[in-house]
């Protein structure tokens, strides 16, 4: 440990913001609040601040951030950047510093985020211990208010002098190239720091009326708690603001923007919130978390629950910011976890904590945001809606992709949506998307002609376990555009008949003039080694339908199968699901024999930007395709 | 492909939003590269019937006004209402619980049979509306977000949720923290929060989100200490008829 005087402690700053190859940021007074900002004078410092607007995370996850630039003459490019100046964040609590730490596990899972990792990597953090503490603030009972880990150098205020603890090499090259006067701490000074510190611990004013490692066991013994989400959320406004002052809250948008020659403009991030109406809705206006209820027990299982079985960590530090941003005071995590602590106890049941989850973090590279240029080589309409699309990289290169997987496609200008491929890997070239026209990228490519420019990215997602499904009969059940997904494996299992048993495909949709791939169902016909029933839902005078008509399931009891060697591969629209899953069940298929699917709102692909999350599972990572047997228990998923 | 030919009308209103399109000075120059402007009373003499995109200032506040909406539509490919009379009704449904002749009678003293009215209304009370342009007056920025939308066929992107998540990302002190009483908890948001990154308040002037909690808004006005009257009046400003619709 170190000290320094007050006034060397400003000298120190000054010389950090004199030195123009750094950027320095420090808590300054905002309109009788407190926020991080540009310093231009130590004299500006707060050091004493209760706690900031925003987390200092919007320096490296910032509110507004570009990912991807456009040129419709040139394609897809990264930003340029000037590279990044180390930033020296000046005052950050311990609590902030835990959270950084999240984000920074968060932004690495899986794909690691090149946009974080660029800004966070240049920055030297100088903590502060906590001098007032918010009202709201409950850091102390989530193990975040005392830290000796994730800073540079650490600080403590003891009157005329800091102390400064050094947490890491780059902390200490700042003190001895910048600070004059840095002494060893005394005997006196340590035992200083440990009392202020044994002090923080008992300043707050929130308490729990429980151990808080309860709270993972706490919530999923409430998940379905009657009442109780629709009584807590009764006054959510729907605002967003507790979510979007969070330091560990991390869910992004990514829009399009123009310049005003339609032609060049930028890919950008936003933050966004899992609060918010839309956040869950996809082109189609299915809306997967369509009422404040589900939206408001969304973050508290996010931050309890499902961080906590992926990463191991609950992701709330305590820092209080939610429950003094919410008007209506009802983001309160204390108020809401006694509330429910003490509901569970009145009924009786019993909280114990959860077992150590199992944390696997594996990073494999970088996220790439920016997509390859493709051509679109051929289009060819199939109905009034969809269109089949066959598109080639332009380098050359193969996508590479498994049966069931998915590929972000962009439109100059307008953005980038999930779509599903629909031709079979040992198809080679090129690779083909059955699109509907429904939001506005697969409008605009509606719009597009054979030579035309798209952006891809991916493949994403999981895909079909095509190996271990070999040597066993496969029963498909398509239901409308659920057909394009399932094509892809279809036709895989099609170039290689003789490694599958039977192959059964049941497909259906609304009416004669909505049947997708039309001629090759014509072809399917006429296989003897396919047995192919189609059905629709129903059939208007002026058209011809010699086949079943009735919903999908009408299908089902016209085949036969054995529940030993059958395996389903189901996809559809989401009402579909359940339905047939009732009946194949009835027809005494084992849960583990049926394979599905699921469509969600993907946007980034990679599991970080929250949009497609369906309770603790990213559909674009650990999906699109399930095993029911695996998700028959996750209550978002059907 | 030849430029979409652009007219703009007004209706009851200030002409508040037309001015700021006119303030848009060089960025409406190299806009006109990619439209011709073939009707707009504030800038210009000419004025054409032929037209694909209009843009619609002012609420409908009389029946004879609707027959001109009517041909408006008619003519247009696209209808974009500009402004929060346009899109909401704006504060001329203020009157709208109140009586008319008396209304008439303050705006118009003795000669107001001489002039007929209704109740206030938005643009798509009466017509199809295919784009909006909110606010009162609305921003050059998002005028141009949304023709650039318009040009490239996409939906213009308007946001579903309230102005306190532009406010949170602008870092901005609550209005009810610094004792103000503000609606931006119900308000939709595409603003970028400009009224309170100024220190005042939102007065609502985009209308409110598809699915406020009005109930709640209303509790928190009341908690912060306005009375209900003061209360119900917040929502009156703007919300009129938006409120009289729900």
């Amino acid at each position: 440990m170190r000290v320094i005087s007050k006034e060397d402690f400003a000298e120190f700053v000054n010389a950090l913001i004199k030195d123009k190859s750094l950027d320095v940021v420090g808590v300054k007074a905002k309109g009788g609040k407190f926020a991080f900002g540009p310093l231009e004078s130590a004299s500006e410092l707060r050091l004493d601040y209760d706690v900031t607007l925003l987390p200092p995370k919007k320096y490296f996850f910032p509110q507004r951030e570009t990912l991807v630039t456009y040129d419709v003459a040139t394609g897809f490019a990264a930003p340029k950047t000037e590279g990044v100046k180390p930033l020296v964040i000046i005052g950050v609590h311990p609590y902030d510093i835990v959270a950084l730490l999240h984000m920074d596990e968060i932004f690495k899972e899986t794909k690691s985020d090149p946009y974080y990792f660029e800004k966070r990597n240049a920055s030297i953090i100088i903590g502060i211990n906590i001098q007032n503490m918010s009202k709201y603030c409950f850091a102390p009972q989530m193990g975040c208010a005392v830290i000796d880990y994730g800073y540079d150098l650490m600080l403590t205020d003891l009157g005329n002098r800091y102390a400064i603890n050094i947490g890491h090499a780059k902390g200490e090259e700042l003190l001895n190239k910048y600070a004059k006067n840095v002494t060893a701490a005394l005997a006196r000074d340590i035992q200083l720091v440990g009392q202020k510190k044994r002090e923080i611990l008992s300043m707050s004013k929130q308490k729990f009326d429980f151990s808080p490692e309860l709270i993972p066991e706490l919530l999923s013994k409430t998940y379905e708690e009657s009442g109780f989400w629709e009584k807590h959320s009764e006054k959510c406004l729907a605002c967003g603001s507790c979510v979007l002052v969070c330091p560990t809250c991390y869910c992004f948008d990514v829009k399009d923007s123009t310049d005003l020659s339609l032609e060049r403009g930028e890919r950008i991030r936003t933050w966004d919130g899992c609060l918010l109406e839309d956040f869950a809705k996809i082109a189609s206006g299915e809306n997967f978390r369509p009422t404040r209820p589900t939206r408001y027990r969304h973050r508290y299982f996010k931050k309890g629950k499902y961080l906590y079985d992926r990463f191991g960590f609950i992701s709330c530090v305590g820092c209080g910011r939610c429950s003094s941003n919410c008007l209506p005071d009802i983001a309160n995590p204390v108020k809401l976890f006694n509330d429910m602590y003490h509901e569970t106890q009145s009924l009786g049941v019993i909280i114990a904590p959860a077992p150590e989850p199992a944390v696997e973090i594996q990073t494999e590279g970088n996220i790439d945001y920016v997509p390859k240029l493709a051509t679109i080589v051929k289009k060819v309409p199939m109905t009034a809606n969809e269109t089949l699309f066959e598109i080639k990289l332009d380098d050359g290169s193969e996508l590479g992709h498994k049966p069931g997987q998915f590929v972000e496609v962009s439109v100059f200008g307008i953005g980038e949506a999930p779509i599903s491929v629909s031709s079979s890997p040992t198809k080679k070239g090129t690779f083909e998307l059955c699109v509907r026209k429904l939001g506005n990228v697969t409008t605009k490519l509606h719009t597009l002609k054979e030579g035309d420019k798209v952006g891809i990215r991916g493949p994403f997602g999981n895909g079909f376990d095509y190996e271990f499904l070999k040597g066993k009969d496969l029963l498909f059940v398509a239901g409308g555009l659920g057909i394009a997904p399932l094509r892809s494996l279809f036709n895989y299992v099609l170039d290689n008949r003789e490694k599958y048993g039977r192959v059964i495909l049941l497909y259906g949709c609304k009416e004669p003039r909505e049947l997708l791939f039309s001629e090759e169902m014509l072809a399917l016909a006429k296989r003897d080694d396919v047995e192919f029933k189609p059905t629709v839902n129903w059939c208007p005078e002026n058209e011809v339908w010699t086949g079943n008509i009735g919903v999908i399931t009408t299908l089902i009891p016209q085949v036969s199968f054995d529940p030993e060697s059958t395996y389903a591969v189901i996809c559809g629209p989401p009402i579909m699901y359940k339905f047939v899953i009732h009946d194949l069940k009835g027809r005494n298929l084992p849960d583990d024999h049926i394979i599905l699917s699921l469509e969600r709102r993907m946007k980034c692909g990679v599991g970080k930007c929250g949009h497609c999350q369906i309770n603790q599972i990213y559909v674009c990572k650990d999906g699109p395709v399930f095993n029911y047997s695996k998700i028959k228990g996750v209550p978002e998923a059907l | 492909m030849a430029k979409p030919k652009v007219a703009f009308f007004d209706f009851a209103g200030c002409e508040g939003d037309q001015l700021q399109v006119a303030n848009l000075e060089e960025e409406l120059l190299t806009l006109l590269g990619q439209v011709e402007v073939v009707a707009f009373r504030e800038v210009m003499k000419e004025q054409s019937d032929n037209y694909d995109i209009a843009f619609i200032e002012g609420s409908c506040t009389r029946l004879q006004d609707e027959e001109r909406l009517k041909q408006i539509r008619k003519k247009a490919k696209l209808v974009v209402a500009i402004g929060s009379c346009a899109t909401i009704g704006g504060i001329n449904s203020l009157r709208n619980d109140k009586d008319l002749d008396d209304v008439r009678k303050t705006v118009y003293g003795e000669d107001a049979r001489l002039f007929d009215s209704y109740a206030a209304r938005p643009i798509d009370a009466v017509i199809p509306v295919d784009a909006y342009v909110h606010g009162c007056p609305i921003t050059k920025d998002e005028f141009l977000s949304v023709v650039k939308s318009l040009l490239l066929g996409k939906k213009p992107d308007i946001p579903t949720y309230p102005v306190c998540v532009e406010c949170k990302k602008n870092e901005n002190v609550c209005a009810f923290e610094r004792g103000q009483y503000c609606v931006g908890p119900v308000t939709r948001a595409g603003c970028n929060s400009c009224c309170v990154n100024e220190g005042t308040i939102c007065w609502g002037c985009r209308g409110l989100v598809d699915n406020p909690n009005e109930n709640s808004e209303k509790e928190v006005l009341i908690k912060y200490g306005l009375t209900v009257d003061d209360a119900i009046n917040k929502f009156k400003l703007y919300f009129g008829w938006q409120e009289r619709k729900r």
